[in-house]
């Protein structure tokens, strides 16, 4: 075995490797070279046949062919893999990323998705979120309200009264009574709800629809305490700070009583279809709680007071969803209410 | 309501203040305006003309070209108008000028010339009759505008009539009067009233009251009434204040009405000298003014004449019989105050809601009676100064109202409203609102007037608003509570409800809707479906049924009914209360339910059947986080007898679910496959549920083997884990349901499940034997149970 038999290798490795093609050709020099019966094997495998004053020399360069040989084959087989990747990206066939997809989803209702953003803002001001009965007694819907005996709202004509005695509760308010004994006299609390009317129905006239109401309890409540909730609870759901109006109002539960206007968050108050161009959309009665209340919910009215304040739900969600007809909230029309999904 | 700003004027000078202010002012204080006319804008080179002749149009049955003088020119005009006539002295809007309709421009009609156009009353704006041109009687100088004469220009505000409901004292211009005084700080002037004491010596009308329910009655009578129209200035207001001029007389008792709140009445003094005022016994039939019949009903008031003849329901309508016309010329005028209550049922059980109706309905002040007469007397002798008053004030003041003082701090106002307010500001709102005051330093005694003291204002609360209003809650300065941090109170109900209705439509895509209330009986009967109701309601004409419903689900079977040609797929649920029963003191025991229907025309009833028990599964393990069954027991008839079945946990039981019984689904359609549920949500929501506990994994390799076991067809899985239970083997952590195979020709009345078993250890890998340990044990077992390995 001589020094120019590597040389041989060496050259005949050149050639063999500028000649590959693929993968798979390239295992073949591998094997060829550096397998267990490979070139460099041979090589090895000769080494006692050197002579000895080459001994050192031989086995340098043998090493150094082995070498060249693995960096170069490493070196082909990523170049050949690259190769591979590009090539198949270049055959792959564009997706037509245009195609619609089908996002199905269910639907909730939009007085549920609208009442949840209402009821979370109060959660986060530390508000107990209450429920109540839609069957409700004529005294806690009137007397324990101050409603008395002789007022309009108690007319056949508004109420739908029931066969035993029972009435369908005409405001969310006939949950106040038993709140306010199980909460007072010092407490935060919004109950939404259900409430019915006998009305005859069209666009605007629903017999049954949604209210919202809170009420605060505690001393030393004020007028600014209760237009800092309205403004706080009208920020959260138009998602911008709304300017508010309170105007004198009549309802015999509180005392003074308002009713509160928000700036059209739509026009910002220059009038339009929304706001019936009067630039302000009226969405609130409220007022502090009138002292009967409270006492005939146990409450001294000369130690404690507070507000309270009821949202007309489905004007808001009418609003917010540009629903033209009331009468759709009630309806089984899926056609509208598969439309809402599950946010807003 | 409707406001003219000029009438205001009489009273308070607003001068100075833009319109837009004095609306926003009176929106913010006192009530809501919800329009403003500016009445006149239009009416525009509009001027007194005579005309001097009337020719027939050649061409036409109807025109007429008449020669008008308007004082610089004498126009041609082509004229319309039936009642014209030569030496007639009218309105004309000159060309250029323009009218309500619009600008007057010179033109042709059927071929002749026309330069203007003569105006009826209607046309300007400033009356009703449209039927002939304005036909002027007073004496004007022929050229001048109408409008250096005749006040037609006016702003008019529209007040809602609902934000005075509690307000008796605004449903008169004098009493908005007093507001604008209050808010812009502007002097009221005095109503200008006749000295009624002048004819104290003067005989005195009978007045008797038979009812408790009318607080004061009071009249004055009046003769040699010669005029029997009103000038143009009260003309123009009534009708800008949205009602009619008829004649002197009775546009004077409406001017009153409009004027100081109290409606009035004019009988002839021919017919009527003398007054009761009596109860009805329900048979009273009165013709009304209108020529309307009405029968009054028991109790409601009516007033009679000396010989109980009935002339007028009171507060709500006059007799036709006694009232005025155009020729009266002796009168006797009401002015009484009868109880809000009577007047309001009275007015609805007659159907007949009127201006004079409205305002008793709101409790007026006894007090404002001799002040109405001493107005009307003055206003009638400033048109006719001829009229004699013939009676003196005579009066039967039966009910007083109890005069009210209020102790006031003022510092309660401050502490209310959340903003110093001064006591100095406080005294003078009060005292331009006319409540009397005496300052005790510390404590305000607060005198009410009796226009306010009829039930508007009574305890210190109401003053606190007269005074925060004034103040302008523009001006409060919004502040956040400082409370105890402490955690609120969660409801389950509540809190759960959001999450399970979120799943329902997110996962199970299904869509929410709110349904009535009522019980749909015809829908019922006709689909077979059978519900109860507890309670009915007493009058159903709005609601269209008249049971409360004791379930959901035939709701949104009704739902499936109303959407089945839109759909092949309905999925709807609905979280909605019911009325399931009435407790021993008659009273309704309500439920907030839950109920949920998949239909399909593509599906079968098993596949949404499996649907709508993993939502359920779901909501109740992944929610509420309680383990749920289903049980056989008996659901509703409308669902399948076989395959329904009842939902429950180990403690509770909380409804049915189920498929569709076949007669129903053939009534309602056979398209579709329907599977449903209802459950007291309520119920599930309150049950409570368990901490989640993560299961540790064995650190070495697990194994699974799958086992195909051969058991009867009718077998039903919990049973077979109910047998499977028994085995006991260290190694074994678990299993679960591969597939069910049922192959009636291959396997008979047999069916093979694939169970699959999870072996481990938590202290060592399993080695062959033990796995193959397990295999023959597990066989042995199946064995001594009647069961069996397929092939």
């Amino acid at each position: 075995m001589e020094l120019s038999n590597i040389t041989e290798n060496e050259k005949s490795f050149d050639c063999d490797i500028s000649k590959v093609a693929s993968l798979a050709e390239l295992e073949e020099i591998r094997l060829k070279y550096l397998g267990k019966k490979g070139l460099i094997q041979d090589i090895m495998a000769k080494f006692r046949e050197v002579p000895v004053e080459q001994k050192r020399e031989f086995g340098q360069k043998v090493n150094a062919l082995k070498n060249k040989i693995e960096t170069e084959i490493e070196n082909k087989k990523q170049l050949l893999l690259t190769e591979q990747i590009n090539k198949e990206i270049e055959n792959t066939k564009m997706f037509d990323y245009s195609l619609p997809v089908d996002t199905k989803t269910g639907s909730l209702h939009p007085r549920t998705i609208i009442q949840k953003q209402v009821v979370d803002i109060f959660k986060n001001m530390g508000f107990v979120v209450e429920d109540g009965n839609e069957v409700e007694t004529e005294y806690n819907n009137f007397e324990s309200v101050n409603v008395p005996k002789n007022h309009p709202a108690r007319d056949m004509q508004d109420t739908f009264w029931l066969s035993n005695g029972e009435l369908l509760k005409t405001q969310t308010s006939a949950a106040q009574n038993r709140i306010l004994r199980t909460y007072g006299p010092v407490c935060k609390v919004i109950f939404p709800g259900r409430v019915f009317r006998n009305e005859q129905l069209d666009a605007r006239h629903e017999n049954t629809f949604f209210q919202l109401e809170g009420v605060v309890v505690g001393k030393n409540i004020t007028v600014a305490n209760l237009i800092y909730f309205e403004k706080a609870m009208l920020k959260a759901l138009f998602k911008k700070d709304i300017e508010v109006r309170l105007r004198p109002g009549f309802f015999p539960f509180t005392e003074p009583s308002y009713e509160m206007d928000a700036k059209c968050p739509f026009c910002g108050g220059k009038g339009c279809h929304t706001c019936g161009n009067s630039g302000w959309l009226e969405l609130c009665p409220c007022g502090m709680i009138h002292p009967n209340v409270l006492k005939m919910a146990g409450i001294d009215p000369e130690e404690y007071n507070g507000f309270a304040f009821g949202l007309g739900f489905d004007r808001l969600v009418m609003i917010r969803t540009n629903l033209d007809d009331i009468r759709y909230l009630n309806s089984n029309n899926l056609k509208v209410m598969s439309q809402f999904k599950t946010k807003m | 309501m409707f406001i003219s700003m000029n009438w205001i004027n009489d009273y308070v000078d607003l001068s100075g203040i833009e319109v837009d202010e004095l609306v926003k002012r009176f929106n913010l204080s006192t009530a809501e305006i919800e329009g403003v006319e500016y009445k006149g804008k239009n009416v525009q080179n509009v001027v007194f003309g005579k005309v001097l002749s009337v020719e027939k149009h050649p061409e036409s049955n109807h025109l007429h070209i008449l020669k008008v003088d308007v004082k610089d020119e004498i126009l041609q005009i082509v004229c319309g108008a039936p009642n014209v006539y030569e030496g007639m002295v009218t309105a004309v809007c000159k060309v250029g000028g323009s009218v309500c309709a619009g600008k007057i421009k010179a033109t042709k009609l059927v071929g002749v010339d026309s330069f203007g156009m003569c105006c009826a009353e209607a046309e300007l704006g400033i009356g009703s009759d449209d039927e002939g041109i304005m036909d002027i009687k007073e004496p004007v100088t022929i050229g001048a505008d109408i409008k250096s004469v005749w006040p037609v220009d006016d702003v008019v505000l529209e007040i809602d009539n609902k934000s005075l409901t509690n307000r008796p004292d605004l449903w008169g211009h004098y009493g908005i009067a007093r507001e604008f005084s209050a808010i812009f700080d502007r002097p009221l002037k005095k109503l200008p009233v006749a000295n009624l004491e002048e004819y104290s010596n003067l005989p005195e009308v009978e007045i008797d009251i038979e009812t408790n329910n009318c607080f004061r009655y009071s009249s004055i009578v009046a003769e040699n009434v010669n005029i029997h129209h009103s000038n143009r200035k009260m003309a123009i207001r009534l009708n800008y204040a949205g009602m009619r001029d008829i004649n002197l007389l009775a546009d004077l008792t409406n001017y009153v009405m409009l004027d100081v709140g109290l409606p009035m009445h004019a009988f002839d003094h021919k017919i009527v000298d003398g007054i009761k005022v009596i109860e009805s016994d329900g048979n009273v039939v009165m013709t009304t003014l209108e020529r309307e019949e009405h029968t009054v009903p028991k109790n409601a008031i009516v007033i009679a004449d000396r010989s109980r003849e009935p002339v007028a329901i009171a507060g709500i309508k006059g007799g036709l019989k006694s009232g005025i016309s155009d020729e009266t010329n002796s009168v006797l005028f009401e002015a009484a105050v009868f109880d809000s209550e009577t007047i309001r049922k009275a007015s609805r059980a007659i159907g007949l809601i009127t201006d004079a109706s409205q305002r008793y309905e709101k409790s007026l002040d006894p007090e404002l009676t001799p002040v109405a007469l001493a107005r009307i007397i003055y206003l009638l002798k400033e048109i006719d100064s001829e009229a004699k008053v013939v009676s003196r004030f005579s009066d039967c003041y039966k009910k007083k109202y109890d005069r009210i003082s209020i102790k006031l701090d003022p510092k309660f106002i401050s502490k209310i409203v959340g903003m110093e307010i001064s006591k100095e500001f406080t005294i003078k709102t009060l005292r331009a609102l006319e409540f009397g005051i005496k300052d005790n330093g510390n404590e305000l005694l607060v005198e009410v007037p009796t226009f306010r003291a009829t039930k508007d204002v009574s305890i210190k609360e109401d003053l606190v608003e007269e005074v925060a209003r004034l103040y302008g809650y523009d001006n409060i300065e919004p502040k956040t509570l400082s409370f105890d941090a402490e955690p609120q109170k969660i409801i389950p109900s509540i809190e759960y409800e959001y999450d399970a209705k979120l799943m329902l439509a997110e996962k199970y895509n299904a869509n929410e809707i709110h349904s009535y209330l009522w019980n749909y009986e015809d829908f019922n009967k006709a689909n077979k479906i059978e519900m109860k109701s507890y309670v009915k309601l007493l009058d159903s004409s709005n609601a269209g049924q008249s049971g409360i419903r004791s379930e959901l689900l035939p709701t949104l079977l009704r739902c499936l009914d109303e959407n089945k040609n839109n759909y092949e797929d309905v999925r709807v649920f609905e979280i909605g209360r019911v009325v399931s029963g009435l407790d021993e003191e008659n009273m309704c025991i309500e439920n907030k339910k839950l109920a949920v229907l998949f239909a399909s025309q593509k599906k079968t009833e098993f596949e949404l059947f499996t649907e709508l028990k993993t939502a359920i599964f779901d909501i109740a393990k992944n929610i509420i986080g309680i383990d749920i069954m289903l049980d056989k027991g008996e659901t509703v008839k409308y669902m399948h007898p076989v395959n329904s079945f009842r939902v429950k946990s180990r403690t509770d039981d909380y409804g049915y679910i189920g498929i569709l019984h076949p007669e129903v689904k053939k009534s309602i359609d056979k398209r579709f496959n329907v599977a449903m549920l209802e459950i007291d949500f309520e119920k599930l929501a309150n049950t409570k549920g368990y901490a989640k506990k993560i299961k540790n994994i064995s650190k070495y390799q697990a194994v699974d083997i799958d086992f195909n076991i051969l058991c009867d067809e009718n077998l039903i899985y919990a049973d077979l884990a109910k047998i499977l239970g028994k085995f006991k083997s260290k190694i074994l952590s678990g299993y679960s349901l591969v597939d069910i195979y049922e192959n009636k020709e291959q396997l008979k009345d047999k069916k093979s499940v694939t169970l699959r078993f999870n072996l481990s250890s938590f202290d060592h890998t399993l080695s062959g034997e033990e796995i193959e340990k397990f295999r023959t044990d597990f066989i042995e077992f199946l064995s001594k149970n009647n069961l069996e390995l397929r092939g």
